[in-house]
């Protein structure tokens, strides 16, 4: 693959006391990919991704996004260099309509925040990309209710919504179908898919299930005891030997289907 | 710069915003009407109302300054709790602070008023940031306390032996001498109408600002701030901002608690008057605005009619009041009635979508 890294960490360590959540992890995310993080719970993904998303200090190490070193950049930075991150609770302003959340998240990267005494809807373009998003994830009908009111899979879609519309570069996804029901998944993961391909966007995406990756990521990490077990294209990964052994528990069941379905 | 831009969409939006805020216009009318109206119900004439002579309307002009003065003090505190989430246990600082400045630069040095105005919005701006520096390194109780701790100090000098010079101390500074033209006993009326306009100016402006674009992301630092700064918001700054503001309106309904009040008291300074902040807007409705406002008239109006009627009673009964608003209107007179108009449009609304034939999911 091409030289061209939007993102690269360095050693990145985070220690919680004695505990060692995550263990000197360096990956390479290629712009324009898909690129997984795997593992078993505990694997210290969540973790690792705070690190890079800015929400944990980390420990030791360096986070390098676009050559601009961000390992010391507050949370708020993050999002103006161009990074937008999901959390794996769904994390929304649950008493704000639909609309309401993803306005807020496009007029975070607008010039008009600080605009005391007019109406926000005065500002017409964060209404107008607004209703674009919330049609592009297919929340039309719920435009004007509370986020607290929606069923579990649409609050994702709108967690999806929220991201894209701040237009980052690179979208950090914590387990984007987490709680979601089984016949969700597949939709979600294609509308992941869509975005990243006609954005020609970045995607760091952390799940805990194999099967939902396999058939959309260009590049998978595997992480195991906060370290990274191995790294490669699904097709590797599946077909990886130390993967197979580390887990002959659940995650070689998940490897076998996967496989399968390929 | 904000006229280039209305002027083009001329009278419409003037007239969509009279439509919108008829009801606050009314109620507007109502007290600039209401001294002469009681005049008339008891039987005096215009012209001695105008002449400031004493009688019904006079008095209850007076109840009505307190009632704006404590519904700007509550429509600051809002601000902060209601608004932006900003727990502060230090407001009646907030509100003593200007009070206290005022009757000390008019009293001790003389100050005219200009000067005095231009001296309480400075205190105000160093107060706020007072509080803004402790803001980033402690959160949510924590910060109650600190603030609390800055209050506290504040309310133990103005009662200090050393100050009371200046302040009074427990007796309370006594002996302001207001400008002629604004003689709380002389002027009521012109200070009545003064204090209605300011009230209906700010409670207008602090409208326009929850609903700016900066309002609306102290709304998002209430309801989740962590995810107001992953979004990209520097939460910091919107709760300086929302501390100024407050801190200036509560500055200046201290100022106007000077000139209307003969004596100053340091219970103004105490911690039970920012009870007081808080109780209005749980009477009112917390995070609503108008409730501040419509708290205050209650809790003031109930406190007076209450020891008037039943005199020693008055306590316990208000005690019981208090409890029975929290029991059966817990969200407060102005967000229990949103509450229920918006439960009904959510009926009909919900009836309506049923109703109407599914234009999404293709398939």
């Amino acid at each position: 693959m091409s030289d061209d890294i939007i993102l690269e960490t360095y050693n990145v360590r985070k220690e919680f006391g004695a505990l060692v959540a995550v263990a000197d992890v360096s990956i390479r995310v290629v712009r324009g990919t898909l690129h997984s993080i795997i593992g078993p719970n505990g694997a210290g993904k969540t973790t690792f991704f705070n690190v890079v998303s800015g929400y944990l200090p980390a420990t030791s190490g360096r986070i390098v996004y676009n050559g601009q070193d961000i390992t010391q950049a507050p949370m708020h930075r993050r999002a103006h260099v161009g990074m937008g991150r999901s959390f794996q609770i769904t994390n929304l302003f649950p008493n704000l309509t639909v609309l309401e959340n993803i306005r807020l998240s496009h007029q975070a990267v607008g010039k008009n925040s600080f605009r005391l005494l007019r109406s926000h809807r005065r500002f017409g373009e964060h209404i107008d990309r607004a209703d674009a998003i919330i049609n592009r994830v297919g929340l039309t009908r719920y435009r004007d209710l509370p986020a607290r009111t929606l069923a579990h899979g649409d609050q994702r879609k709108l967690e999806l919504g929220m991201i894209l519309a701040a237009d980052p570069e690179m979208l950090l996804l914590d387990e984007p179908t987490a709680g979601m029901a089984s016949d969700e998944v597949p939709e979600l993961m294609a509308l992941i898919q869509e975005i990243q391909a006609e954005g020609s966007k970045t995607v760091l995406l952390v799940e805990h299930n194999m099967n939902v990756v396999m058939n959309v990521s260009d590049m998978i990490t595997v992480m195991h005891h906060g370290e990274v077990l191995a790294e490669g294209t699904p097709a590797e990964i599946s077909s990886n030997e130390t993967v197979q052994q580390a887990y002959l528990g659940n995650l070689y069941e998940n490897l076998q289907e996967a496989s399968d379905h390929a | 710069m904000e006229t280039t831009i209305s002027k083009t969409t001329a009278e419409r939006p003037t007239l969509a915003w009279l439509r919108q805020n008829r009801g606050t216009l009314a109620v507007l009318v109502v007290l600039l009407l209401l001294p002469f109206i009681i005049a008339i119900i008891d039987g005096q004439s215009i012209s001695s109302v105008l002449a400031n002579e004493s009688g019904n309307s006079k008095f209850f002009q007076g109840l009505l300054i307190e009632i704006f003065i404590l519904g700007l003090f509550a429509l600051s505190y809002d601000l902060l709790l209601g608004i932006t989430g900003l727990l502060s246990l230090g407001h009646a600082m907030f509100f003593a602070v200007g009070g206290y400045l005022t009757g000390i630069l008019i009293k001790s040095f003389g100050w005219g008023l200009v000067p005095t105005i231009a001296a309480v919005t400075v205190a105000a701006i160093v107060q706020a940031l007072l509080f803004a520096v402790v803001l980033p390194r402690v959160k949510g109780l924590t910060f109650a306390l600190v603030t609390l701790g800055f209050a506290s100090v504040f309310h133990i000098v103005v009662q200090s032996r050393e100050a009371a010079p200046f302040t009074g101390a427990d007796v309370g500074l006594q002996g302001v001498v207001i400008p002629a033209f604004l003689d709380p006993v002389d002027q009521r009326l012109r200070v009545y109408f003064i204090a209605l306009l300011i009230t209906m100016v700010v409670y207008f402006l602090y409208q326009r600002f929850v609903d700016s674009p900066t309002g609306r992301v102290c709304i998002a630092i209430r309801e989740n701030e962590d995810r107001a700064l992953m979004l990209g918001y520097n939460t910091f700054q919107y709760k300086v901002i929302v501390l100024l503001i407050s801190s200036l309106t509560a500055a200046f309904a201290g100022m106007l608690h000077t000139i209307h009040q003969p004596i100053v008291s340091p219970n103004i300074a105490g911690l039970g008057y920012m009870v007081i902040a808080l109780l209005i807007i749980l009477i009112g409705g917390v995070g609503t605005l108008s409730g501040a406002l419509i708290g205050a008239a209650v809790f003031r109006l109930l406190d007076f009619f209450i020891d008037r009627w039943f005199g020693e009673a008055a306590t316990f009964l208000l005690g019981v009041i208090y409890v029975l608003l929290v029991l059966f209107v817990p969200f407060g007179i102005v967000g229990t009635w949103r509450q229920h108009s918006s439960q009904f449009t959510h009926q009909i609304e919900a009836i309506i979508e049923r109703l109407r034939p599914k234009k999404e999911n293709p398939e």
